[in-house]
């Protein structure tokens, strides 16, 4: 498959991801600040996005607010907009490889966008909600209608990078409830921000089906990082990328496969030979900053060996010998 | 009953009308269109054009207009009341495309070649070697079957003394196929109700007919299965939904210029996750002079290096072939019918637009003395720009424009005003005639096939001439009838 189709449907599988959690977090965030009735929408934009651009943004436009920036703001690039506005450009010039009704799920969500021409604060709810909604909806419709070749393991394998990095960063922002051993672990302060914490990954209902009576922090972070069965868990998203990525390279030579290949079976072993007594001795977030540093590396050789690999003169020569048989 | 559509309609006598005779009768072929329009209300049309228009839209069936804002796609503006065309006159019309493009094929190759219509003065030297669309360093090459026009678009109108004729050639990268499909596609959808009893020609084969040409003028060190992409300038390009729609039905790579390299062996391959794969057939549609930065345009970064070195030897065929465009030239066009005689020693099916070349000296003077019933055109420009229509421009205008043609008599022709025909389109209140023009598509490689109808493009303003998307023209659906309405 052509290089540039791979890696701009790689790139569309994580885009489309990263709105459906974006949308996801700040829905949940939304609800959270009303009925808390604590502003806490700073919180989500250092887990999306950069505070540091949030400030200078700021410095043009006072009247920015946190969640307009997160939401609807084009300077920010890792904004639900900028990312489904990116979403949809790849897209386009991807229609040949994705169904006709893939496309017009993302051109309708691109549309619905094209026609709100300002952000609306009291809308959020609102627009988090359908956005979420049309994002799975295209997800759902991706797995349902598109050829399954190496496009399709390609874009599932953007899709899982990206949702293995977005559920690191929920389990980050909270991280320090479970650093001192004891303190106010369990009370109710506490539950009430692991609760948001489940909500915010899709994982509410999934804790407790799984038999838990009462929401603990420890076993919430148990579900998101090691849980086999839980489809959003770091341990799940890990696998899911070890086998699309493994189908999406069956005909890859091995010296442009390798370093990514090796980049994910490692974090693969890793995670699986580990327990949560000993994330929490080690520190959660330092585990997290290694695992947010290892996918950062993983894509790096994806993009370097495959997606842009330049033939030398000589590999040209072989290549083509080979190919003419 | 309310009102109808069709209250008052009447072209006043200005052009022959599609769907009326000269007494205000249904013609043959819109009877039963039209007795079914008599029960419209302007409701019922705006309803099914709303429909139509979101399914245009949410399909992303668009075109670009550029800029940075969002939202600068449009689409192009469509109207539901088709072109019909009856089974014998397309008959008709269609042996006449096929000998048009056959004899012009032969003029292509005869000009790269041995130039005999040149040595037996049929045509003079100085208009073909200067015409823009003339390659020098295509001379002595032959493309497979000898065809270098595989794709062509001829517009045709009809002109209420001759019938159907022929107002221009396009053998480049002639475009609007798609939206023949896109077209059909819709109207199956929104007016289900409108299609005739005996049924219409089907169009959706085109992509599989333009398959099997390509792989027909494939080089003979082909590879096995051979292999033809799609060659796009990119995304921002105004056609690039019908690069995309071409590829996605044809199931062929679409590719950009930095996808395929060219080997030190000088064949053309494709860029893939796997390593390189050899690449046949270059369906491309962009320009001569952006193809290859070697060869042609230094500054071109759309096209591919060496692609004209592995073109001449052989190595991989070009669709439509570098130089075609000689055979399209506005002044090259005064000629085709002595072109048609010439190669094929018959008398031309489709007849021209009488056409005055300024380089003429006799012609010059014509154009001259009867500046006031002429449209002049400027020979090679596209999309409607420059063209004077003599009996509406101010005299400063006309003088200007004269200026310019007697300046460079090479780029400017002239020809009388058609009063071309009108077919009834939706004004918002009533229907209305507007003129239009239709572009069928044909295909030459092994075999000649011609698309059974084509692009109706229509004026939308009122009196307008000029059907071009870029100056506010529509498009309608095409109707060659499976028989003759009894």
């Amino acid at each position: 498959m052509l290089s540039r189709v791979a890696e701009n449907l790689f790139w569309l599988g994580r885009y489309l991801e990263r709105a459906e959690n974006i949308a996801r977090m700040a829905r949940v965030e939304h609800e959270v600040s009303l009925e808390s009735g604590q502003e806490i929408w700073h919180s989500l934009v250092s887990t999306t996005a950069s505070n540091q651009l949030f400030w200078d943004t700021l410095a043009d436009s006072p009247d920015l607010t946190h969640s307009e920036f997160l939401i609807y703001s084009m300077q920010n690039p890792a904004s639900l907009r900028a990312t489904l506005v990116r979403a949809r450009e790849l897209a386009r010039g991807l229609r040949e490889h994705i169904s006709r009704e893939v496309w017009e799920e993302i051109n309708a969500l691109y549309l619905y966008l094209a026609l709100r021409k300002e952000y609306i604060a009291s809308d959020i709810q609102q627009f988090c909600t359908e956005t979420q909604r049309r994002t799975q909806t295209i997800l759902g419709l991706y797995d349902n209608t598109v050829l399954r070749d190496e496009g399709r393991e390609w874009f599932r394998c953007g899709m899982y990078l990206e949702r293995a990095d977005m559920t690191s960063r929920i389990i980050d922002a909270k991280y320090h409830i479970l650093l001192p051993r004891g303190d106010s672990v369990g009370g109710p302060f506490d539950r009430f921000q692991w609760m948001a914490v489940l909500r915010s990954a899709s994982a509410r209902e999934a804790y407790w089906r799984m038999g838990n009576s009462e929401v603990d922090g420890i076993i919430v972070a148990q579900l998101l990082v090691f849980s086999q069965e839980f489809p959003r868990s770091l341990a799940f998203c890990v696998q899911a990328l070890q086998r699309h990525f493994h189908q999406a390279t069956g005909q890859t030579p091995k010296r442009r496969r390798a370093g990514a290949e090796r980049g994910i079976t490692l974090l693969h072993l890793d995670i699986g030979a580990r327990d949560m007594d000993q994330l929490i001795d080690e520190g959660l977030h330092e585990f997290i900053d290694d695992f947010q540093q290892r996918l950062i590396d993983i894509d790096r050789s994806i993009t370097d060996d495959i997606f842009r690999a330049e033939p030398s003169h000589g590999q040209l020569q072989r290549t083509a010998a080979s190919d003419r048989g | 009953m309310t009102n109808s559509l069709l209250d008052g309609y009447s072209d006043d006598g200005m052009a022959s009308d599609e769907m009326f005779d000269a007494d205000g009768a249904f013609r043959p072929e819109y009877r039963e269109l039209g007795e079914l329009l008599q029960q419209w209300s302007a409701d019922d049309h705006l309803e099914r054009e709303e429909r139509a228009d979101l399914a245009l839209l949410s399909a992303g069936i668009t075109f670009n207009v550029y800029s940075e804002e969002e939202g600068t796609e449009r689409i192009f503006p469509f109207s539901l009341i088709p072109r019909i065309v009856g089974a014998q006159e397309w008959a008709e019309i269609e042996s006449g495309l096929k000998q048009r493009l056959q004899a012009l094929n032969m003029f292509l190759i005869d000009v790269y070649g041995a130039q005999r219509i040149i040595k037996e003065q049929v045509i003079p030297e100085e208009i073909v070697l200067s015409s823009p669309g003339y390659q020098p360093k295509m001379a002595g090459f032959r493309p497979p079957l000898d065809i270098y026009a595989h794709i062509a678009g001829c517009d045709l109108v009809r002109d209420r003394q001759q019938g159907m004729v022929v107002l221009e050639d396009n053998l480049r990268t002639p475009s609007g196929v798609s939206y023949v499909l896109e077209n059909r596609a819709v109207m199956l959808r929104v007016v289900p109700d409108l299609f005739p009893r005996w049924g219409v020609r089907a169009v959706a084969d085109y992509p599989s007919q333009l398959m099997s040409m390509l792989l027909s003028v494939r080089p003979s060190v082909s590879g096995d299965p051979p292999r033809a992409v799609l060659l796009t300038p990119g995304l921002y390009n105004s056609a690039y939904f019908e690069h995309s729609f071409l590829s996605n039905q044809m199931g062929i790579p679409l590719v950009e210029g930095s996808d395929l390299t060219v080997g030190d062996d000088d064949f053309v391959y494709l860029r893939s996750t796997t390593g390189l794969e050899r690449v046949d057939v270059v369906y491309r549609r962009i320009d001569d002079d952006y193809l290859d930065p070697e060869f042609y345009r230094p500054d071109s970064l759309l096209g591919v290096p060496g692609l004209m070195r592995a073109y001449h030897k052989g190595h991989v065929s070009l669709v439509n072939a570098p130089g075609a465009g000689v055979a399209d030239d506005k002044v090259v066009y005064r000629w085709v019918p002595e072109i048609i005689r010439f190669y094929l020693d018959e008398e031309p099916i489709l007849p021209n637009v009488e056409t005055f070349s300024a380089l003429i000296p006799s012609e010059l003077d014509h154009i001259r003395a009867h500046a006031r019933e002429l449209v002049i055109k400027p020979a090679n420009a596209s999309g409607g720009y420059g063209v004077l229509i003599g009996s509406q421009a101010s005299e400063a205008e006309l003088e200007d424009t004269l200026a310019q043609v007697e300046a460079e008599p090479r780029n400017w022709i002239a020809q009388p005003l058609l009063e071309f025909s009108s077919i009834p389109t939706f004004d918002g209140d009533l229907l209305k005639p507007r003129r239009s023009d239709l572009r069928p598509f044909i295909l030459s490689g092994r075999e000649t096939w011609v698309i059974p109808g084509g692009l109706t493009r229509v004026a939308l303003r009122e009196g307008s001439y000029i059907v071009n998307s870029s100056q506010g023209g529509g498009s309608k659906d095409t109707w060659v009838l499976n028989e003759e309405p009894e």
